[in-house]
Formats: C-alpha cells, structure tokens, sequence
C-alpha cells in the first residue's frame, strides 16, 4: 500500500510531513451522507404525518452533521496532548450536564435524557462518553505501573464507574452506562499485559447473566416484573410479546426477513410505516430491507475498515496517550455498532443503542465526529516525534 | 519506529499492540457472527417474515379508497358518478376470543345479510385465526345500516356482544344513463382506472389520492390508530348537452332500426357517427356513434351483434367477395369467438367512431376547395366552367357525378350540385403548394387535439406538395385519395363558416373540486385563423344553395321551418369499384349566422346501392335538427307547407324534449295522421318537378323495380334526383384492383 510507504518515508526522513489518514475521512463522510440518505428514506412517511414535512427528520439532522464535521475538523488540529491536561475539566463538565438534567431535563418519550441550551437539544450522556475515553487515557498514563496492582486498577476504573452510574440513574439510560463502562474495560484491556483476569472476568459475567435470565424465563408470573425483565422476556421468546415488548424487535426482524439479498430497493420499505422510531435505534433493519443483505453487509465492511483504521493509527501513534485515545474511539464505535446490529437481529434484548453515523441523532453525531477528529490528530502526528 | 532514542514520551509497547490485534480480532468475529446472524434470519425465515409484512400490511394498515370525480354534462346533469358500497368483512380470531359472540353475531348476520349460517361455522372451524374474510360483496349504505347500528357504541340497537365483523369501503362507478354518450363518456376498470373517452382522458384529473389508516405503537407499548383521509378526485363538466345527445342517439338508433338487416344480416350501417358542435366555441354539444354500449355493463356481448367482425389489429374483417362491406358479427360467431378475438370486438365497439376511425370525406371537401381557391386569390368566385361529365387529369380520366355533364357550371353552382370537374378545375389553378398548405391549415393531417381519449393519428394519410402529383390534386379537389376523422372534418368546417377562426374542439369546460370550488375553466382557444371573413361569407352563401337552391344536393336535409347550409359527401372506398360508400351530410344552422354546425356519417349503409344512398345522411341530419333546433330555442324563420306542419304534429309525440313550439296549438287539431304520408309523397315528388329543367336523363325509361331511370345506351341505373349512376364510379380504378367490367368500360 502506497500509504504505508508514505509513513515509512516519512518516518526515515524525518520530515515534518504531516499525514492526512484520506481513508478514515473518506469512510467517515460516506457513512455520514449514506445516513442521511437512510435517514430521508425511513423517516418521510413518519415525519410528513407528524409535522407535515417529510424533510424534518433529515433537516434536523443535517445541521448537527455539519456541526459535527467542525467539530472534527478543530479537534484534527487541536494537539491531542493538551487533552491530558483538559481530561478532568471534562470530565468535571460532563458530570456537571449530567447533574443538570435532573432540575432542567425535558422529557422525551418517556425518558429524561436531554437539556436544553439556547434551543440546542443536547444529551449529556454522549459528552459522558467522550469524556470518558479522555479520562481514561489520561489515568492510564498517569498510573503507569501501579495499574497492574489491584488498588491501581480499582482507581483506574472507579471514576469511570461513577460517570457511568450517573448516567444510569439520572438518565435511567443503561445501554450509555454499559457503552461508557465498556469504553473503560476496552482500555484497560488494551493497556494491561496478561488476559486471565478479562477471559476470568468474561466467564463470570455470562455465567451470571446466564443465571439472572434463567430465573426470569422461569418466573411463574411476569406482569408484575421491572420493564429490562420483561425485555428479557421478549428477547427469549418474541412471539408471546409481539403486541407489546418485543413489538419493534419483532417488525425488525420482518424488515430484515423481507428484504432478500438485494432488498425492496431504496425507499420502498413498507416496514418504516409500522416499526416505530425506525430513524432511531432500527435504522439498520430498514436498510436490510431495502438494500437487502448486500446492502447491509456492505454497510457493515464500511464500519470494520472505519474500526481497522483506526487500530492502524493507534499501532502507529507517535506516544502511548494518542493510541491510547485512538482506542478508546475504536471502542466507542465498535461496542455501539455490534450492540446496535445485536439488537436489531434480536440476538440480545432490547435496549436504545443507536447506529454511529447514520441513527437520527445530534448530540451523538458531533461527539462521534470530534472522537474521529481527535483520532484524526493523533494521525498527524505519526512520524514528528 | 521503535528506533528513536531521546523520546521522553512513553511509547506504546509490542504486548500492547498485540492485544490491539486480539481486540480488533474479536471486534470482527462480533462482525462475522452478526452477518451470520443476519443471512440466517433472510434465508431461514425470509419468506415467512415477507408474508408477515405483507399482511399485517393489509391487516393495520388499510387504503382507504377515494372518491372518484363525476362527469356533468353542460347543464350539471350527472353523467357518471361514484357510489360507496361496502364489503362485509369477517375478522375469525376476533370473534372466537370468547363463546359468548358467537350465537349473537351469527345471528346478526343472517339476518342482516340473509348469510347462511352453517357456512360461516364452517368457515369460522377450519380457519380459527383468519383475520380477513369476505362475507359479502358492495352492499349499499342501506344495506348495512341496521348491522352498522348494531355495532356501534351508543345507538339503541348496539349489541356489545356482536363481534368481529366490520366493513370495508370502495366505490364503484355508476352511469345513470346507461348508454347515453357512451363512446364519450368511456368507462372505468374494476381498479378505477378511466378506460376509453373522458374516464381515460382525465383520469388523473377525476382520480383523487388514497388515504390510509395505519397502526403504530405509542410509549406505552399501545396499537394506536391514525388516519390520513383520502383526497376526492375532481369532477368534470362538459360541455355535452344530455337532451341533444339524447336526440342524436335517438335518431341514430331509430336508423339503425329502419336498415338493419336490410339487404345484409347486421347493422343498418358499418358505422354511423354524428357531431354536433358549436361553431363559435369548438364545444362538442353531442357526439354519438352507432353501436353504443350500456357503460354499467361494458361487456355485455348484445351491442357486438350485427357489427362488422375485426381482426387482432382492429381492421374490419373482409367478406368472400370484394363488394361485401364486412362479415357481421352474429351470435353463432360470438359463441366461437375466442376471449382474443371477443376483446378485438370489444375494442371496436368501445372506440369512438367519431374521433377514432379515418375515412375518404367525399364531396364534404368542397367547400374547403373552393375556400382555398378564394382565399388564395387563385378564384374570384365569379368563375364559370363547363362540365362535361369527366375531365381527363394526368391522363384519367375523372368523372363528375353527372356523367351526362353538369354544362356550365358557376362556382355557387359546383358547390350546389356538387360538380366533380369544376373543382379539379378550380384546383388546377390552385396548385399543390397552395392547396397542401391550407389542407394543414383546415387541420388535415393533423390531431385537433380534442381532449378525448383514442384520437387517430391522421398524419401521413393526407398529401404533401413534394407528393402529390396531378391526379392527386385533382381527386384530392372532391374528397377522395385523402383520410380524414369526423372530428377534424367538423372543426375545420366551423372555421370556414364562422369568419375564419379555428377553435380546438373540446369536451371538458370546467373542471370543479369535491367541495364544489372551481379548479379550472377551460375556455375556448382560438388556434390560428384559416380563411377570411369574406371568404367565409361566400362559403356560407354556397352551402346554403346545397340546401336551400333548386338543384342543391342536400335538400332532404332542410327541417321544416329553418333554413341551414351544408354539403354532401358520398366517398368511395378502397378497393375502388367495390360499391362501398361512406355517405355524409356536413351542415349548420341557421343560415345567416351559422351557430350549431352538425355532421353526420353514415359508413357503408346497409341498402342494395350504397353509391346513390346519400338521402341516408341527409334524412339523418333533418330528423335530429327537426327536433334539435326548437330544443335549442332557434325560433323557425321558413313558413310550414301543410304536409310539414302535419309532420311536426306527429313528430311531436315522440319528441324527447318539451321544447316550445309556436306552431304547436295551432296546428294540433287540424291535421290528421293519415293525411300525412300521402301529403308528403305529393311535396317530393312536386318539388322534384318543380326543379327540372334541363335533366337528360329523365326522359329515359325508368326502371319499375326500383324507380330508378335506365340508360339506354349503357343500361345502367340513373338516381331520379341527382343523377348519379348506380355503382357507377366517379373515381377510376387507380390501382387495378377490382375486375369489374363495367368500371373498366366506363374510363375509356
């Protein structure tokens, strides 16, 4: 590959030749304008009978789009190592939004997730994200060696821990609580030699996972159950629940059956009349409907070059804090990805993970968008130092 | 890269890098397991997830059907209209959910729709979970009204324990005329798509949007229920009046009566179509054709009887021998017809001869002749020829229908008697730049853009200078050796007669939305200017000598009272010599302000000589304006013979329309029935002596048989009042087609 000769001539010349990783930018804008397309498509019907404007889903999200390719324009500019020293005012900012949402927090849907600045609709779950990643790095670096004893550890994971817990009981969001734990685990992983504790670990959360949804399966009544365990429930056995719980996994998998190898063709799904918030969470399964599986397929490759891309950079960073962002990035992507497709193809229970990219949503596509910028300045950097 | 030594920064290690590649291997086995995950669901359960969608489709989210547009004719009259009618639908699984709705509900529908009962259990045993099943088809609001009480909430009669049974709406197309202006009108499929006529022309217009009621889910995980409502199509009103169109088709009808099965088996002619238009607008007031069809029933196969059979390309299937005029349908054809060869027929029967079928106009071209040759400044109107009974072109030749010679001829005259051989004069000096060019002008050739569906293309059936030889013109001077529609014919025609204008003829005048608000009024355009406003003078003065002058050919078309204009047209066919004849009368009234132009065409009339036939049309258009005009409120301006006022008396009884006669009580008591007949024979045949002056071929022998005079010298027949030659071409047999001796003879 021409690129990899260019980093080595410039790694041997050392020249202050910056690089510019075209590849990632050029995955980045086409999942960007292929989702908006999807997004047009699935949400017409929906938004024309709602507000009258078919359009309003795709204008709503174009703004926060090019916002977003801002956003990660400065911060492929911003040298990445004044984030060490940003990483707890983030993290503090973030935490604080949190708070926020408590008194000031509007209600969408049934969940408190969002404030309200200046008209601006902002989740601060999605800021809890990146200032995680930030944080977590930045710990990393500072423990050093103190990370292989358990206390280190227990440090390196608690702040996150707490973060993330917020999130969950404020915002009552698991799956970002999950995603923001996740986030912390991947780097750690990553940074840690030795796999025991992780495979250990690993075992001991399926086996208890296994557990918990052996006792709800065989729970003697289930109306009275929390809503996460009648999920559970749904997941299990979608047919006994296809008027309610597993409704939306339900019509999912019909989209996804319905649309054959090449699908209904673009626009011609029939499911988004039905599959509710199908702009959310389900867009994937209408792409399966109306690309087919080559379509969805091809989709997926787009994300795996976007997720190898970036394990390039990180392999490649000039400094331990860059690949170390640039993995948490990579984490980020890759857990919202494979939770969201899990999902949509009912292979674990329902929970609101939204496609990176391409699901209706502003706050995620401008953090999502300055994560690649930041992982975009760590590629710069290659070869300076 | 590793090599760098005064680096204070921590470099990322090999162990750390492998496990990168560990993490990014799981990452893609997660990847590989869903597209797994994903193939799986499409190949295992694909078809069975496709049906799911496929029904639910149908299930919660049901089209909700709009209305379709009507059709008014001028005077708002209903010409077709859309009905709601209603499907009874049967939901099993809603039904069965308890015992207890089962007896109630049975009982219900028997009694509402006279349904049988041990069906509907059977139904209900073998198919426990159906959720869509027809019980019965476009029941009236009536209908259902009772059952409909019954299962809604809050009336007396609501029956909680009636369950899953609800209804499902359509229209349906309805013509409360029946047949009336059905080649116009045109009709709808089962799907509501217009076929042939207005319905098919303006389906987009008539056609409104389906809306539709679909289910999503709410927070709580609830079905709820949105409707977006249908959108109506809009109506059109034409510009058809009902009562004139109710006349014409009565005629036509009552012509079809008098000579079917004449001297054939099958109708009284191939085909018989008739325009009536307004000559200062381009409003189509009337425009029918023999057959109709009922448009509630469009395949009822009795209209199909007596019509000429047609093959799959739509053309008239050729009899044994070169003179019959086609092979007729009969009901021992139509049983061995296959579905083919039936929809063929259909097709013919549907289109609408008036716009649809080209033919030679015959001596109807006249009067465009000779405006050409004034407008062009190539005649003065002055002119006299002398007619010698043909006139050899390009070495034919060519004869007049008076094959004894008119003698001299004034050009008011060749229109009057329709003289052949003035008009190739007269388009001799013309020339063929000047005559093509105002054929495009009078709207030859080209589509008139009439706003109905399945005009014909005529163009390629007319000459261009570069083309047209002699011979060509000459014929081309009378009408013959160029195709022509109805359609064109009358719309050129009402340009020469009203100053010149040409307007495009239309149907449609307005076009209103369900609420009954105007979207578009669709006004008169005039498209271009054909002749002079002189010209168009002299044109009516010629024509009115057709029907008002002593020798005029079209004096059987005058009704009683008025004066109009007009001109005759008897066309030969192709082959040549085959004693096939299109018979036509073109004309308007009143005479000095010519208002209403009408046309009609009789096409091969079932009678033993078709080429002396010409009375047909002529008879044709007299009957429709005798009762045409007082209806249309045109006061008579001619004083009534007796044997005319005693016509109109029993005329009377069978007028459809109740117009006001200033004549009427006058003239009630006095005349009888019986006189009438013998009145009138004694008015023919004393207006018949009254202009002879100079007609050779009346002191021939006449023929007892059929009246007609013998020539000696060729034994052929001799019309008494024209004196046309029976079967006796005017046209040579240009091709040599046709071996008939007698044709041969005569070019020498």
């Amino acid at each position: 590959m021409d690129r990899t000769a260019t980093l080595k001539r410039a790694n041997t010349a050392q020249r202050e030749e910056t690089y510019v990783d075209y590849s990632l930018i050029f995955v980045i804008l086409f999942l960007l304008a292929f989702g908006l397309i999807m997004l047009y498509s699935t949400s017409s019907y929906e938004a024309g009978l709602s507000t009258g404007d078919s359009a309003y889903y795709f204008k709503h999200q174009l703004f926060p789009t090019l916002l977003g390719l801002g956003a990660m324009l400065f911060m492929s500019f911003f040298p990445y190592r004044f984030l060490k020293k940003l990483s707890v005012p983030i993290y503090l900012f973030a935490a604080a939004m949190l708070i926020l949402v408590i008194p000031f927090g509007k209600t969408v849907n049934g969940a408190r997730r969002w404030i309200i600045i200046m008209g601006v609709s902002i989740q601060p779950a999605e800021i809890a994200k990146v200032a995680v990643i930030v944080l977590t790095a930045t710990m990393i670096m500072k423990l050093q060696k103190s990370l292989m004893t358990p206390k280190g550890y227990g440090v390196a994971v608690l702040f996150p821990l707490i973060l993330a817990l917020m999130v969950y009981k404020i915002t009552r969001n698991l799956s970002s609580a999950v995603i923001i734990l996740g986030i912390t685990i991947i780097m750690l992983f990553v940074a840690t030699p030795g796999y025991k504790r992780y495979v250990f670990t690993a075992l001991v959360l399926v086996a208890f996972v296994a557990v918990i949804i052996a006792i709800i399966a065989n729970a003697d009544d289930s109306s009275g159950m929390n809503y996460r365990f009648r999920r559970v429930l749904a997941w299990l056995d979608p047919n006994a629940y296809a008027s309610d719980e597993s409704f939306q996994t339900l019509q999912a998998l019909y989209a996804i059956g319905s649309g054959g190898i090449f699908g209904k063709g673009l626009g011609e799904s029939m499911q988004k009349m039905k599959l509710p918030e199908a702009q959310n969470d389900m867009i994937f399964s209408i792409i399966c409907e109306e690309l087919g599986l080559f379509g969805a397929i091809a989709v997926m490759l787009m994300f795996l070059l976007l997720i190898w891309r970036l394990m390039l950079i990180a392999n490649n960073a000039p400094d331990m804090y860059g690949a170390l962002l640039v993995i948490g990035v990579m984490g980020h992507i890759s857990i919202q990805v494979i939770l969201n497709i899990a999902v949509v193809t009912n292979t674990i229970p329902n929970t609101g993970i939204t496609l990176p990219f391409i699901s209706y949503g502003g706050s995620a596509v401008i953090i999502q968008l300055a994560e690649v910028g930041i992982a975009l300045n760590v590629a710069r950097n290659i070869g300076r130092y | 890269m590793a090599r760098r030594k005064k680096s204070k920064t921590q470099k990322f290690t090999i162990g750390m890098r492998k496990k990168l590649v560990v993490l990014f291997v799981l990452v893609l086995l997660a990847f590989v397991g869903l597209g797994v995950r994903l193939i799986l669901i499409t190949k295992n359960n694909g078809e069975e997830y496709e049906r799911q969608v496929l029904s639910q489709q149908q299930y919660d989210s049901t089209t909700l059907p709009f209305r379709r547009g009507e059709i008014l004719d001028s005077s708002g009259t209903v010409l077709a209209y859309s009905e709601k009618v209603y499907n009874v639908i049967l939901d099993a699984k809603l039904l069965l959910r308890d015992e207890k709705y089962l007896e109630p509900t049975l009982k219900a529908l028997v009694t509402n729709f006279s349904l049988d009962a041990s069906e509907i259990r059977n139904y209900l045993s073998e198919h426990a979970t159906s959720q869509y099943y027809i019980l019965a088809k476009k029941l009236s609001y009536n209908e259902i009204y009772d059952f409909q009480e019954m299962i809604t909430p809050g009336t007396e009669t609501y029956d909680e324990n009636i369950q899953g049974v609800w209804f499902e709406s359509s229209y349906i197309r309805k013509y409360p005329n029946g047949s009336l202006a059905s080649d116009v009108i045109g009709f709808t499929s089962s799907d509501n798509v217009g076929m042939y006529g207005l319905e098919e022309y303006y389906n987009d217009v008539l056609s409104g949007t389906a809306g539709r009621e679909y289910g999503y889910l709410d927070d709580d995980s609830n079905l709820e229920r949105t409707t977006i409502p249908a959108t109506d199509g809009d109506s059109i009103v034409t510009t058809i009046d009902g009562n004139l169109q109710n006349i014409v088709e009565k005629h036509l009808n009552k012509f079809n009566e008098t000579y079917a099965n004449n001297v054939r088996t099958g109708n009284g002619a191939n085909n018989v179509g008739c325009i009536i238009m307004d000559v200062n607008t381009g409003d189509v007031l009337a425009m029918a054709s023999y057959p109709g069809f009922d448009l509630n029933n469009p395949r009822d196969i009795t209209p199909l009887i007596g019509m000429p059979a047609v093959d799959e390309k739509g053309n008239k299937v050729s009899g044994e021998s070169v003179y019959d005029s086609g092979v007729y349908i009969t009901e021992e054809m139509l049983a061995e017809f296959t579905d083919e060869q039936l929809y063929q027929n259909y097709n013919a029967l549907w289109k609408n001869f008036c716009i649809a079928d080209t033919y030679e106009p015959g001596s109807v071209a006249k009067p465009f002749t000779v405006a050409t040759g004034l407008e062009a400044g190539a005649i003065t109107g002055d002119e006299v020829y002398n007619c010698t009974g043909s006139l050899n072109v390009g070495g034919w030749d060519i004869k007049c229908h008076n094959r004894y010679g008119d003698g001299l001829v004034s050009v008011e005259r060749a229109i009057e008697i329709s003289c052949n051989v003035a008009m190739m004069y007269i388009g001799q000096s013309i020339g063929v730049n000047t005559f093509t060019k105002f054929q495009k002008d009078f709207g030859f050739g080209l589509k008139t853009n009439i706003d109905l569906a399945g005009e014909a293309r005529t163009e390629g059936l007319t000459y261009s200078a570069s083309n047209m030889g002699p011979t060509d013109l000459a014929i081309n001077t009378f009408g013959q050796g160029f195709n022509v529609d109805m359609i064109e014919m009358i719309t050129g025609y009402c340009s020469l007669i009203n100053g010149g204008y040409f307007y495009e003829p239309h149907v449609v005048k307005k076009i209103v939305s369900s609420s009954g608000t105007t979207v578009k009024n669709i006004e008169p355009r005039v498209l271009r200017q054909t002749v002079s406003p002189s010209t168009s003078e002299k044109i009516i003065q010629y024509c009115e000598a057709v029907v008002m002058g002593d020798e005029g050919t079209g004096k059987t078309a005058r009704p009683a009272g008025y004066r109009i204009i007009g001109k005759t047209g008897t066309a030969q066919t192709l082959p040549r010599g085959n004693r096939q004849y299109v018979v036509s009368f073109m004309g308007a009234a009143p005479a000095d302000d010519p208002e209403i132009a009408i046309y009609v065409v009789v096409d091969r009339p079932n009678v033993a000589d078709q080429s002396t036939s010409t009375r047909l049309a002529t008879t044709l258009v007299r009957d429709i304006l005798t009762e045409a005009l007082p209806y249309l409120n045109y006061p008579m301006t001619e004083e009534l013979s007796e044997a005319e006022q005693a016509e109109l008396a029993s005329l009377r009884e069978q007028l459809i329309t109740t117009a006001p006669d200033p004549t009427a009580e006058e003239n009630a008591e006095e005349v009888e029935g019986e006189e009438t007949e013998a009145a009138e024979e004694a008015s023919s045949t004393e207006s018949s002596e009254q202009s002879d002056n100079s007609l050779i071929w009346e002191t021939f022998d006449r023929d007892a048989e059929t009246g007609y005079y013998v020539d000696p010298e060729t034994g052929a027949l001799i019309d008494p009042e024209t004196g046309t030659e029976s079967n006796g071409d005017v046209l040579p047999d240009f091709t040599g087609t046709v071996e008939d001796s007698s044709t041969v003879a005569e070019s020498n």
